[in-house]
């Protein structure tokens, strides 16, 4: 199932069937009652200094994808090898150590800030944490982050309730950045923002990766500012991956009826082109209760037999290591619109 | 350190909320004023000179008669000895306190039955009690009493309240699910009841009593705190937390325990209150603190019972009705200005 590696950069991070599921407690004794398939079984490879990224619409798994890689939530099962470690098994103080490479930037650039802490405190935490420095090293390093992400260094004294949301974000971009890692995951990083902010946010995001190669596990519902960051595309739907290829070509050539919906709609900025769309009707089904087989054939306008029944692997598109697609029909080069 | 904006703002708020604001200066100026109440209600002198020598009686060491040349070793009556020296002019002279009159000695007199009623010549501003005590003396030794027994209480249930609500809330799963079913059948349990049948047994002194109280008390506010953890901790920031691998106790100590503390600080005027009415009922009805301890609750049991001496029951009732309106307007304040729906703002 998984790709020969090309001869390119080494991979960062390795995930290898990765699920989480969370139990639904109810009753006096919060019994188990269900259970949410947030994630159910994602592999995946991130290679160092590059950028992947992860588009689905809202509950497909994909914050929670981020989230459990970094082992915010303990996954239920899988691996996520980073740097050839495991992280859902090794021991919590070596994870600790090991947070240092690797970061999250957050949607919401207010709530992930502590409101009660300067934007110095707030720089400082991750020196403090791991016991870093002396206060006068940490000060320059402080005003050196805040250099690098464009705040002023008078930005140090301030609440971040006194600043705007795009240069909450830089705050945020700032922490993340604070201990050197090597892998970020940014969280819907700019959907929060301006769409004037966006840009600055992204090309920020982007300098970034030059100067210190670091690599990004990008995750957002706009595929346009995916494909903008993004070498390669991972596209989720109910908690698995439906289609995994390059950035261009998911966007020529999309080969799931899923993929192809989500890029038919994009908006395109010229009022005078006439476009086919491929609407998909319905909504997406509950997590807590998947329907069998193709975990989108309520919604596929390629419905068959068979995709209600048997659930497609995601397998090589003709012949391509570096394609991946789950759907039963992808060989029959369909156009949904 | 400096003081965050939201917190500031909060400050200026109850500052504008005049009604609480001046509450809150003249439950503190009364705390103070009570916690020194030797200075100014005391039958000791608060300074003597006698035979060239300056002596301080208030605080320290008792002073027998003997040694300002009257004929006992027992404690100086100094409302006699300052007699004395009026009498037969001299060098020497005794500054006594405003109230002459410390609220465990029966000012008894001949011909006559206490209670006394108020008198400014015998300086007993309130009257006496059924026993000749002076009632301000009784007063306001009672009301430091109630409030240092309600402070204490307020600092015993929010240790425990904060701690196991904060624990709860951050842990969840089975602990935080084994003590909601603990609490929830705590908070059936008749507190006054227990107290009262406890009481009736052994003789409580304040520490027993404290801890019984305390026993009893603590749910709510860990039930207040466990809310307010359990909405802190799903927060992004405390996720970015741990994603820098910051550690549990950090967390707890220095992010959520500072951004909980608004929620802490609007209820405590509310249990301060509800610590003083419950020692007074207890007092009143005779379960409280041992007898000659000065208290509010004893004194309106000798009010209930002596109607015709109007000044004990009135004097009583009036502090209570003032003390507890204080502290209730305070803590209204401090809810109104803490509301965070004035803060919480849509961005």
């Amino acid at each position: 199932m998984n790709a020969p590696i090309p001869p390119q950069n080494p991979p960062l991070l390795s995930v290898i069937d990765l699920k989480m599921h969370f139990p639904v407690r109810g009753g006096v004794l919060k019994k188990t009652k269900g259970t949410i398939y947030a994630l159910d079984g994602i592999s995946f490879t991130v290679r160092e200094g590059e950028t992947l990224g992860i588009v689905g619409e809202s509950g497909c798994g994909k914050t929670t994808a981020g989230r459990t890689i970094l082992r915010l939530y303990p996954p239920t099962s899988g691996s996520v090898i980073f740097e050839g470690k495991d992280l859902a098994r090794i021991p919590k103080k070596i994870l600790r150590e090991t947070r240092r490479r690797m970061q999250m930037i957050f949607q919401d650039p207010f709530e992930s800030l502590d409101a009660r802490q300067t934007v110095y405190e707030i720089l400082e935490e991750p020196f403090l944490i791991h016991g870093m420095g002396n206060p006068t090293e940490r000060k320059e390093k402080i005003h050196q982050l805040l250099d690098t992400v464009g705040l002023q260094k008078s930005a140090a004294s301030l609440f971040p309730h006194e600043f705007s949301g795009g240069q909450r974000q830089r705050i945020g971009i700032a922490r993340a950045i604070a201990l050197n890692p090597r892998l970020i995951v940014c969280d819907e990083p700019v959907s929060a923002l301006d769409v004037s902010i966006q840009s600055q946010i992204l090309n920020l995001l982007i300098e970034l990766q030059r100067e210190r190669g670091l690599s990004y596990l990008f995750i957002s519902h706009n595929l346009a500012v995916v494909k903008y960051m993004s070498e390669s595309i991972i596209v989720m739907y109910l908690g698995k991956i439906v289609e995994h290829a390059p950035a261009e070509l998911i966007y020529q050539n999309p080969v799931h009826p899923y993929t192809q919906a989500l890029i038919s709609a994009i908006p395109v900025p010229d009022p005078t082109r006439k476009r086919r769309r491929a609407l998909l009707s319905g909504d997406l089904p509950s997590p807590r209760n998947p329907p069998a087989g193709c975990r989108f054939h309520t919604r596929c306008p390629l419905v068959l037999d068979q995709c209600r029944r048997e659930e497609p692997l995601l397998r090589c598109h003709e012949g391509d290591p570096d394609r991946r697609v789950a759907c039963h029909r992808s060989t029959e080069g369909i156009k949904i619109w | 350190m400096k003081i965050d904006p939201a917190t500031l703002k909060k400050i200026k708020r109850f500052q504008s909320i005049k009604r609480g604001y001046y509450s809150l200066i003249a439950i503190s100026l009364f705390i103070v004023l009570s916690l020194f109440a030797e200075l100014f209600i005391n039958s000791r002198a608060l300074l003597v000179r006698y035979d060239g020598r300056y002596y301080f009686p208030t605080y320290g060491e008792m002073i027998p008669g003997r040694v300002f040349g009257f004929d006992y070793d027992y404690e100086t009556n100094y409302r006699e000895l300052q007699k004395r020296f009026r009498e037969a002019p001299s060098d020497d002279w005794a500054l006594m306190p405003l109230v002459p009159y410390n609220p465990y000695e029966n000012d008894l007199r001949q011909d006559d039955y206490p209670p006394f009623p108020p008198s400014f010549t015998e300086k007993h501003f309130l009257g006496t009690d059924t026993i000749g005590r002076d009632i301000l003396s009784r007063l306001l030794y009672g009301f430091r009493t109630a409030i240092l027994f309600s402070l204490a209480l307020l600092f015993a249930t929010y240790g425990v309240g904060i701690s196991l609500g904060c624990l709860m809330g951050y842990l969840g799963g089975r602990f935080d699910l084994v003590f909601q079913r603990v609490i929830e059948i705590w908070t059936n349990v008749p507190v006054l009841y227990v107290i009262i049948i406890i009481s009736s047994i052994l003789v409580p002194n304040a520490m027993i009593l404290l801890l019984i109280m305390a026993f009893f008390g603590w749910t709510s506010i860990t039930w207040i705190m466990r809310t307010a953890t359990y909405k802190e901790k799903t927060r992004e920031y405390v996720l970015a937390l741990k994603a820098l691998g910051a550690s549990d106790a950090r967390i707890i100590f220095k992010h959520i325990l500072p951004n909980t503390l608004s929620i802490i600080v609007t209820f405590a005027p509310f249990a301060l209150s509800s610590g003083i009415v419950a020692l007074t009922s207890l007092d009143y009805l005779g379960f409280g603190l041992p007898a000659p301890t000065p208290s509010w609750g004893e004194l309106l049991q000798q009010g209930w019972s002596n109607m015709d001496a109007w000044w004990i029951a009135s004097a009583v009732i009036s502090a209570m009705i003032l003390t507890l309106l204080t502290v209730t307007f305070v803590g209204e304040a401090v809810r109104e200005a803490f509301d965070p729906k004035l803060f919480t703002t849509y961005e």
